[in-house]
C-alpha cells in the first residue's frame, strides 16, 4: 500500500488486548474498525473507531488484519485474513500449537504476505534497551539469565483453561522464552515446574541453550490487585545487566489513607494484567514498527518465525509438565 | 570463653577473628598448620599477627588449650578429620559451609559429634537476618497463604581472588552450586523444618570464567515438600516447585561480592526476601565503581552469637549437621543431575 493512504486496520476481538491496540493505532493515524463477538460496541465508544457487525463485513472494508481474540482462534482468523488478501498482525501466541503456527506461516510465505507476532516485550523500554546492550557485545557472551513474571490472574476464563489455551506457559511465560531465545539463540531443552492454588499459578522453566547458555523463566498469575512486575538479570561474560520494574518508577504516588481507585493515577501501579507504562505505550511502539513493515520499510525485530520458536520451546516446558523430565525443544528449521 | 579457629583457609576466618576478638569474654586462639598448601596466599602464624590473635603451631597444641569451642574453617574436603578431631577432644563445632564434600563425610562428623555429646553447627549466616526472621514470622502467620512457588539466587563473583581452593574441584567438592545452592536450601530448612527433596534437575555451564576448573553458572530446580509424610512413600503432603539461582555469575568488578535474595509467592501474596538491601548506594570516583555500603547488623556477628550460646549451653546448634547434611545431598544430586540432563533422586 502507499506510503501516503491511511491505513484501515480490522480489529478483531475487544478484549484486554485491544484496549491497547485500539488507541494505539489511532494515535498512529490509522482508522480502526472492530469487529468482535462482544464488546465491540463499547470497545469504539470509548476509544474511538468504528464497529462492524460481522467479520467478512471487516475483511472487505480493512488493509490491514489485527488479530486480539482468544489464542484458539488466531490461526483460523489469520487464514481468513489471508484468503481475503490481507496481512496480519496477531497476538502472541501466533497459534495454539505449533502445528498451527507452522500451517499459518506457510500459507502467508506462500502468498507473500507480512504475518507479525507481537510479542511486545521486545518493545517494552527496559527490554529493548537491554537486548540492544546484549546485542552491542555490552556484556560479551551471555552465561546465565533470569526473567521474571508477575501479574494479577487474569480473570476470562479462557486462560485457565490450559487444553483450550495453553495455560500461562502459552500465554504469559511466552513473553520471556521468546526473549530468552532473542538474547541467548536457540533453546535445546526445557524444564518445568508448576504448582496452583487458590487461583494462584506459577511455572519455574529451566532452558538450556544450543550454545551453552542457561535461563530460568519464572512466570505467576497472583492474587487479584497484586502489583504487575518483571524482572532480569542477565550475566555474561563481560558484565551484567538488571532491571526490576519495583525498582524504577518514573513516578510515584502516594495518596494516604484517601481511597482513590488506582486507574485514577497517572503511571499507576499497573495491578492488572498489564505493567505500569511510564513512557510511549510498547503496544505502540510495537504496531508503529508493524506498520512501518507494512508499508515496506524494515521489517520488524519479531517474525513471525520467531513466534513459532517461541511455541516450540513452550510446547517443550509443556512436554516436561506432564513427564516430570527436561524434554528437547522440537523443531523445524528456523528460516 | 575459648573459642578455636581451625585454619585460615576459609577467608570467613579472618571475618571471625575479628568479629570474635571484639566480643567481651572471648578469648581467640588460631593454628593454619596447613597454610604452605596455600602459597602465596595469607595464612600462618603471620595473618593471626594480622589479625592480633593468638596462634599455634598445629590442630593438637589448640586442642591442648582447652577450647569452649571451635570454627572449622578448612577447605570443604578437609571439615571431616578437623570435626571428628573437636569430637574426640569434647568440644563444640561451627563448620564452615558446606559440612563436607561426600554424604559418607557428612555422616561421619554429625556420627561422631553425637556419640561425643558436642554440638555441630553449619556455618549459614543469612538465617540470621532481621529480614529473615521476619519473613519466617510472615510464614508463620499465615499472611502469604499457601505457598505457591519459591524462587531463590544466590549470586556472587568468582571467590578465587583470595584463595584458590575454591575452584579446586577436589579441595572445594565443586563449584558454584557447591558454594551457593546450601544458602538458600538452608533458609528453606529453617523455614519448613521437616520438609524435604525427594529429587532434583539442575544445569551448569563454565561460560564465565571458562579458565576455572568447576562450573561458575548453575540452576537448580525441585518440588520441597512441606509436610513430610512417611518414608518410601510418593505424593504424601503439599509440594513447592523451587528454583535456585547459585551462579557465580556477578562480574570481578561488581561492587561487592554478590548476593542473596528469596521469593516467596503465596495465595495470599508476595513476599521478596533481599538481606543484603540494607546498603547505601551511589557512586564513589575513588573506585569508578558503584558504592555499595551496608548497613544494619554483621551477620556472621549474628551467627557467632548464636553459636557462643550453643558452647554455653544455652541453645542448640541450628543449624545442624543433619541440616547441613540435607543441604549436601541436595547438592550432590544436582551434580547427578548435571551429568545426566534429567532429574535423579536424593540420596
Amino acid at each position: 500500500m502507499p506510503h501516503t493512504e491511511p491505513t484501515r486496520i480490522g480489529l478483531i476481538g475487544a478484549g484486554g488486548i485491544a484496549h491497547q491496540h485500539l488507541p494505539a493505532w489511532l494515535a498512529l493515524g490509522a482508522e480502526v474498525i472492530v469487529y468482535s463477538h462482544a464488546g465491540a460496541a463499547e470497545l469504539v465508544a470509548e476509544f474511538g473507531g468504528t464497529a462492524v457487525d460481522s467479520r467478512d463485513e471487516l475483511l472487505a472494508r480493512c488493509d490491514v488484519v489485527d488479530i486480539v481474540t482468544p489464542t484458539p482462534s488466531h490461526a483460523e482468523i489469520a487464514l481468513a485474513a489471508l484468503a481475503a488478501g490481507r496481512p496480519v498482525v496477531c497476538e502472541k501466541p501466533l497459534a495454539r500449537t505449533s502445528a498451527a503456527a507452522e500451517q499459518v506461516i506457510e500459507a502467508f510465505e506462500a502468498a507473500a504476505l507480512p504475518l507479525y507476532p507481537g510479542h511486545v516485550v521486545r518493545f517494552f523500554g527496559e527490554y529493548a534497551a537491554m537486548h540492544a546492550a546484549v546485542a552491542a557485545g555490552a556484556i560479551g557472551d551471555i552465561a546465565v539469565q533470569r526473567f521474571t513474571r508477575t501479574g494479577s490472574a487474569p480473570a476470562a476464563p479462557w486462560f485457565h483453561d490450559d487444553a483450550w489455551s495453553g495455560g500461562l506457559v502459552l500465554d504469559q511465560c511466552l513473553h520471556d522464552l521468546d526473549f530468552a531465545r532473542w538474547n541467548a539463540g536457540e533453546v535445546a531443552t526445557a524444564y518445568a515446574l508448576e504448582s496452583a492454588a487458590g487461583g494462584v499459578r506459577s511455572v519455574q522453566i529451566v532452558l538450556t541453550h544450543v550454545g551453552g547458555a542457561l535461563s530460568l523463566v519464572h512466570g505467576t498469575w497472583a492474587r487479584p490487585g497484586t502489583t504487575f512486575r518483571t524482572s532480569f538479570d542477565i550475566a555474561g561474560t563481560g558484565g551484567v545487566l538488571t532491571h526490576d520494574s519495583a525498582d524504577h518508577a518514573a513516578l510515584r504516588t502516594d495518596l494516604g489513607d484517601l481511597p482513590v481507585a488506582v486507574d485514577t493515577v497517572a503511571g499507576g501501579a499497573g495491578r492488572g494484567l498489564l505493567p505500569a507504562m511510564p513512557y510511549e505505550s510498547p503496544f505502540r511502539a510495537e504496531l508503529r514498527e508493524f506498520l512501518v513493515g507494512l508499508r515496506g520499510g524494515p521489517p520488524p525485530r519479531v517474525t513471525a518465525r520467531d513466534g513459532l520458536a517461541a511455541i516450540w520451546i513452550a510446547e517443550a516446558a509443556q512436554r516436561s509438565l506432564d513427564s516430570g523430565r527436561a524434554e528437547p525443544v522440537l523443531t523445524g528449521v528456523v528460516r | 570463653m575459648r573459642i578455636g579457629l581451625l585454619s585460615f583457609a576459609h577467608t570467613h576466618a579472618a571475618s571471625y577473628a575479628g568479629l570474635l576478638t571484639a566480643l567481651p569474654g572471648v578469648e581467640v586462639v588460631a593454628t593454619d598448620p596447613d597454610h604452605r598448601r596455600r602459597p602465596g596466599e595469607t595464612g600462618g602464624a603471620a595473618l593471626a599477627a594480622s589479625l592480633g590473635v593468638e596462634y599455634v603451631e598445629d590442630y593438637d597444641a589448640l586442642f591442648d588449650t582447652s577450647p569452649d569451642g571451635v570454627i572449622v574453617c578448612a577447605e570443604n574436603a578437609e571439615h571431616r578429620p578437623l570435626t571428628e578431631l573437636a569430637a574426640a577432644r569434647g568440644v563444640h563445632v561451627l563448620c564452615e559451609k558446606p559440612i563436607a564434600t561426600t554424604l559418607a563425610d557428612a555422616h561421619a562428623m554429625t556420627a561422631a559429634c553425637a556419640s561425643a555429646g558436642v554440638q555441630l553447627m553449619i556455618a549459614h549466616p543469612v538465617r540470621f537476618a532481621p529480614g529473615f526472621t521476619a519473613l519466617r514470622e510472615t510464614v508463620a502467620g499465615g499472611a502469604l497463604g499457601e505457598i505457591v512457588s519459591v524462587a531463590g539466587t544466590n549470586n556472587g563473583r568468582l571467590p578465587r581472588g583470595e584463595r584458590a581452593w575454591f575452584v579446586d574441584p577436589t579441595a572445594a567438592g565443586g563449584g558454584a552450586l557447591t558454594d551457593h545452592l546450601v544458602h538458600v536450601l538452608d533458609l528453606l530448612d529453617a523455614l519448613w523444618p521437616g520438609s524435604r527433596v525427594r529429587s532434583v534437575y539442575a544445569v551448569a555451564n563454565r561460560l564465565l570464567h571458562a579458565d576455572a576448573a568447576v562450573e561458575t553458572g548453575g540452576l537448580a530446580a525441585f518440588r520441597l515438600e512441606l509436610d513430610q509424610g512417611p518414608p518410601d512413600t510418593v505424593g504424601t503432603g503439599r509440594s513447592v516447585p523451587v528454583t535456585i539461582d547459585g551462579s557465580w555469575s556477578r562480574p570481578d568488578g561488581y561492587a561487592t561480592w554478590g548476593g542473596l535474595t528469596l521469593r516467596l509467592i503465596g495465595t495470599g501474596g508476595i513476599s521478596d526476601l533481599d538481606p543484603f538491601a540494607l546498603r547505601v548506594g551511589g557512586h564513589l570516583s575513588s573506585t569508578a565503581n558503584a558504592a555499595w555500603i551496608p548497613y544494619g547488623p554483621n551477620l556472621d556477628e549474628l551467627l557467632l552469637r548464636s553459636f557462643l550460646e550453643v558452647v554455653a549451653g544455652r541453645a542448640p546448634a541450628a543449624p545442624d549437621g543433619s541440616a547441613g547434611t540435607r543441604g549436601l545431598a541436595v547438592v550432590l544430586a544436582a551434580y547427578a543431575s548435571v551429568r545426566s540432563g534429567q532429574p535423579e533422586p536424593v540420596g
